[in-house]
């Protein structure tokens, strides 16, 4: 007879000092085996399924669509039914016979007692949080924290040795005087964070964005002979030149915290998906050690694990630089947002159809580094996406084709190529030289 | 010549003989092999016996030496319990453990430890004094023991203080072998004299007059309440021991020839041969049947007791306003107002100055005649406190700086001690001795060091060592209940301390409810990953610096403050937190070599099989040296045990 579990509020992602939870599976004093799903959280990146650890009678001690911190205990599991209801009346406890106290304090798993005063906190474990970025309110209610308690509660449960990172909410205390007539909706927890995320970097109001031209032209004939599913789209491409190109521009694979620079030791890059479920950024991990097609095979597991609800923590997680890609979305150009922890952000706007161009913007966080490095990165980033047209000179192009004629380039034997033209209908085609000359 | 035998009660005669005939009957069984030990006769010297120990009242007492059985037989008639006691049967005396040197009976006390009986029988007669009963006591030692300087300690506080005590120094000429030609100096009757001690003479072979002289010094003793000293010719006319005897035989001839016992069987044969034969029927008879007796079995001599602490009931520490010399200081206070037993005995205690540390404070004024300030005589202090405890007063001494204890340690290691034991449970010496260790006031080599551990494995004595986290009341409280010796260790820089001040709040403060408390102050809410055992000054030190240790070694500290000292009575605690924390940090302000520590760790070896990290510290092991520098770098710090929890455990 015992108390056999308590179950808390996992830590899952950095950001997260609080989860909801978003459904409860079972019912108080139901009997759970192994393995069994329990509830469901909602964290700010996805959502985590709770499975029981063990076998038992589980008490409920939380309620379905509410937050609830890091490490609150949500659901208990006993060894009998009738457990689960003595612990709803402590006075039956001390009643009730055969179950000395002690034994019952023996068998309890994780049980401490909160601590009200201010927590405090080892050297060692004050350079961990620090490394961290860990936030001190994660271990409110011990009385003391040492760089084990700060590995054994954020670095174990989130298996990641590298970085993992703690943001604590920011109390909003101003209150401006709302306009009338109108009404409001209370924000999801998904935007709540998102907010907090980008506010890290946008709230000191320190970056500044960079545009460049890219001439798309004669770039695709390569790309998407080399990619399996992403048929044009540079994104890969994009991933997997940035990547390389930041072992050489540190400053932008790194953040600013506390008046310090912070460089990562590896290059993650991340890419914002946001097609049904939200937006999410998803991690390639040391996207800078991997060829072309692996970059593209994992941005389509990555997107499918997304579109099926699958991600992981780890694929969310230990992002180094963003790629937001909204070149799908037919815009010009955009400014996009620095993320947390991240020290710049590469946006793609969508090929021009007339020119051929596109357009990418890089914001970086000016505490961290500069205009000229950013525009040196970018231009160096062109030249190398832009060689991909060059490099095409030898694998002539079969889709290329004389609207008139639909001789392909390859069947050319004129030596002169095709030309691009408006053909009478109004599209964009080729012509051959021998139905330009009216042959 | 005709001698004056007829002149002598032969009731004396008879006695003298018997004392004879019983050590000559020793000698015989120690050659058949039934005797364990040796024996020291009194052959030759029995009148003196007859003389002193045969005159005193019923209610007075008696301390010997090595050469006893005269001064018991004269002063109990016990015959048979001595030859039981020497044939180390449980009906003897002592039930065999003191044997030959050590008796005990009725107010008769013996010690095989020269001199060391003085300063004991003058706290037993200053006992009767203070008592008020008329009662005297004789002390005898022999002419060898004028060599021990704590006869002189004892001698000037005799006569200061005016102790009725009768010193009988029976001058055999010898100290065991060598002639006292070889050894003293001077004159035996300078001696008493200079103190101002009134000195008597006589010898045992004229046995009339001695009988006369014995009586007046007894008088005199007994009405002017004075101490006297009384030079008893005689000699020996057996060997020191046994087989020790270089002596000349005409020398020894001659001796012979005036012996009173041999000159009475010569010229009175008839009735020589009459008490002969009784006396030798009597101890025959006694002999035969002690010869059937049982031993002593071991369960009534030895029982293993421990000091285990309970650890059941712990409750919170409060802290308490007021210095720790105040509340040791009030303790007295209380005590002399209800209990007129207690006295307080060290140097310079009187008021208004009360004692280097003014632990004494006022005290003489409260009850000036139980307070003694006595000279600088620390093995005099204890050996008095002894005599004192075992004649019903509970005294306090005083060793005014720790250093100085290693001069009263024969009292507390051969005397104290012992006394329980060796007399087969038949007293107890309740005594209690208190002094200060501890460095860190730059008083340098002989005024700072922490002797704890000389005093830890005294079997028998309780060693306890007060610290600033439990009110020293109730540790004074459980000292004075005890029937048996403590050695109370202070610290002086801990005098100046409130009690249990600077709670952290990270930390909770327990103390068991034994009777002497247990301090256990661990993370208030977390589970220690770092077990410190500390006691007496360094527990204040270690419990200050716990945040500190917590922040910078980066593991969460407990500390087990134990208050006995003498018995690893913590250890099953120290089990249980090492269990869990599997690392164990001893501080100890004494240097680590047999110290508590090296004890503690033993004895947690012997009872677990996990392993654990462990470590010790403690002063370096040299004198603490007075520039505060160099001080501080020998005694355990803060930083030093920050920089070996570091070096240890991370």
């Amino acid at each position: 007879m015992a108390l056999i579990q308590e179950i808390k509020v996992p830590l899952l992602s950095v950001n997260d000092t609080s989860l909801t939870i978003v459904d409860i599976l079972v019912s108080n004093g139901m009997e759970v085996k192994v393995g069994d799903l329990l509830m469901i959280f909602e964290t700010s990146k996805t959502t985590y399924d709770l499975h029981s650890e063990f076998e038992g009678f589980i008490k409920i001690l939380s309620e379905k669509d509410k937050d609830y911190n890091v490490n609150t205990v949500v659901a208990t599991i006993y060894s009998t039914l009738e457990e689960t209801a003595i612990i709803l009346n402590p006075q039956a406890l001390a009643k009730t016979p055969n179950k000395p106290e002690d034994n019952f304090k023996e068998n309890t798993i994780n049980i401490k007692s909160e601590f009200s005063g201010m927590t405090r906190f080892s050297e060692a474990a004050l350079i961990l949080m620090d490394e961290l970025k860990a936030d001190t309110s994660l271990f409110e209610g011990w009385d003391m924290v040492s760089k084990e308690d700060v590995e054994s509660v954020i670095l174990h449960k989130t298996k990641d040795n590298k970085l993992t990172f703690i943001s604590k909410p920011r109390a909003n205390d101003t209150k401006d005087i709302l306009p009338e007539n109108v009404y409001s909706q209370p924000l999801s927890n998904n935007k709540k964070r998102e907010i907090e995320y980008l506010s890290a970097v946008q709230g000191t109001g320190l970056i500044s964005t960079v545009y460049i031209n890219i001439d798309t032209t004669n770039i695709f004939g390569f790309v998407n002979r080399q990619m399996k599913f992403l048929k044009n789209s540079l994104l890969p491409v994009i991933i997997y030149e940035s990547s390389r190109l930041l072992q050489k521009y540190k400053l932008l694979n790194g953040f600013f915290d506390d008046n310090k620079v912070y460089y990562y030791n590896e290059i993650n890059a991340g890419f914002a998906i946001d097609i049904d479920n939200g937006l999410k950024v998803v991690k390639i991990k040391c996207s800078d050690q991997i060829k072309l097609q692996e970059v593209e095979e994992q941005i389509f597991t990555l997107s499918e694990k997304y579109l099926e609800n699958k991600l992981s923590v780890e694929d969310l997680t230990g992002i180094t630089f963003t790629i937001t890609d909204l070149s799908g979305e037919g815009i010009n150009f955009f400014k996009p947002l620095v993320n947390k922890y991240n020290s710049a952000i590469l946006g793609i706007s969508s090929i021009d159809n007339k020119t051929k161009i596109q357009i990418l913007s890089l914001t970086f966080d000016h505490r961290v580094t500069e205009g000229k490095l950013a525009s040196s990165f970018l231009k160096e980033l062109k030249q190398r996406l832009e060689s991909y047209a060059s490099t095409d000179n030898n694998n002539i192009r079969p889709d290329i084709n004389c609207y008139r004629c639909f001789k392909t380039i390859e069947e050319d034997l004129s030596g002169l190529g095709l030309v691009n033209c408006i053909t009478p209908q109004g599209k964009e085609g080729y012509i051959c030289s021998s139905c330009w000359n009216g042959h | 010549m005709v001698s004056n035998v007829s002149s002598i009660n032969h009731k004396i005669i008879k006695q003298a003989l018997t004392i004879r005939r019983v050590e000559e009957t020793f000698l015989h069984l120690f050659s058949l092999g039934k005797l364990n030990g040796t024996v020291h006769t009194c052959v030759g010297q029995e009148f003196s016996a007859v003389a002193f120990a045969g005159q005193l009242e019923k209610k007075d007492f008696i301390f010997s030496n090595h050469r006893c059985h005269g001064h018991y037989i004269a002063f109990t008639d016990d015959v048979k319990g001595l030859l039981a006691e020497l044939l180390g049967k449980a009906s003897g005396t002592c039930g065999g453990i003191g044997s030959s040197q050590h008796l005990c009976r009725s107010n008769f006390f013996s010690n095989g430890i020269q001199g060391g009986i003085v300063p004991v029988a003058a706290g037993f007669a200053l006992a009767n004094k203070m008592k008020k009963n008329a009662a005297v006591g004789i002390v005898f030692i022999g002419d060898g023991t004028l060599g021990e300087g704590v006869l002189y300690e004892t001698m000037n506080i005799l006569s200061k203080w005016e102790i009725p005590l009768l010193i009988v120094c029976e001058n055999n000429f010898y100290a065991q072998s060598t002639h006292q030609s070889v050894n003293l100096a001077g004159s035996i009757s300078a001696r008493p004299e200079a103190f101002g001690i009134k000195s008597f003479e006589g010898n045992t072979w004229n046995v009339a007059d001695l009988m006369q002289q014995a009586k007046d010094a007894i008088n005199f003793v007994r009405t002017e309440s004075k101490p006297a000293f009384f030079k008893c010719d005689t000699y020996r006319l057996n060997a020191h021991s046994k087989g020790d005897d270089d002596r000349a035989t005409k020398e020894v001839d001659e001796y012979k020839s005036i012996d009173y016992l041999i000159k009475f069987a010569n010229e009175e044969p008839e009735y020589y041969n009459r008490f002969l034969i009784k006396v030798d029927e009597n101890i025959n008879r006694m002999v035969e049947t002690i010869l059937n007796e049982n031993d002593l079995p071991i369960e009534q001599y030895y029982s293993a007791d421990t000091n285990e602490i309970k650890n059941t009931e712990w409750k919170e520490i409060s802290s308490i306003n007021k210095r720790q010399v105040e509340l040791i200081n009030q303790f007295f206070k209380k005590k002399f107002e209800i209990d007129d037993k207690l006295v307080f005995i060290g140097e310079d205690v009187l008021s208004p100055y009360g004692g280097a540390f003014k632990i004494a404070k006022d005290l003489s004024f409260i009850n000036p005649e139980r307070v003694f300030s006595t000279p600088i005589s620390e093995a005099a202090i204890m050996g008095i406190s002894n005599g004192l405890a075992l004649n019903g007063f509970k005294p306090f001494a005083e060793i005014m700086f720790g250093d100085f204890i290693t001069l009263a340690l024969d009292q507390i290691i051969n005397h104290a001690s012992k006394f329980h034991h060796m007399f087969n449970k038949q007293v107890n010496c309740p005594v209690v001795v208190r002094t200060p260790m501890g460095g860190r006031r730059g008083y340098g080599p002989t005024h700072s060091q922490t002797l704890d551990k000389f005093l830890i494995g005294i079997d028998n004595v309780t060693t306890v060592a007060i610290n600033t986290l439990i009110d020293p009341t109730i540790i004074l409280e459980a000292v004075y209940d005890e029937a048996h010796p403590v050695v109370l260790i202070e610290n002086k820089v801990d005098y100046g301390k409130k009690i249990a001040q600077n709670q952290s709040k990270y930390f909770s403060y327990k103390q068991s409810d034994d009777r002497y408390p247990v301090v256990h102050i661990k993370p208030a809410t977390s589970a220690p990953t770092l077990t410190i055992v500390c006691y007496g000054g360094m527990a204040d030190i270690v419990a200050n610096a716990l945040e500190e240790i917590f922040f910078k070694c980066d593991l969460k500290p407990e500390i087990i403050i134990p208050t006995i000292i003498s018995d690893t009575s913590v250890l099953k605690l120290v089990k249980q937190c090492v269990e869990q924390t599997n690392k164990l940090l001893i501080v100890e302000e004494s240097s680590s070599y047999a110290s508590y520590g090296s004890e503690l760790l033993a004895a947690l070896m012997e009872q677990i099989s996990f392993p654990i990290k462990v470590k010790r510290i403690g002063a370096l092991p040299v004198p603490i040296p007075s520039v505060k520098s160099l001080e501080s770098m020998i005694l355990p710090t803060v930083e030093r045990i920050i920089s070996d929890i570091k070096t240890c455990f991370l």
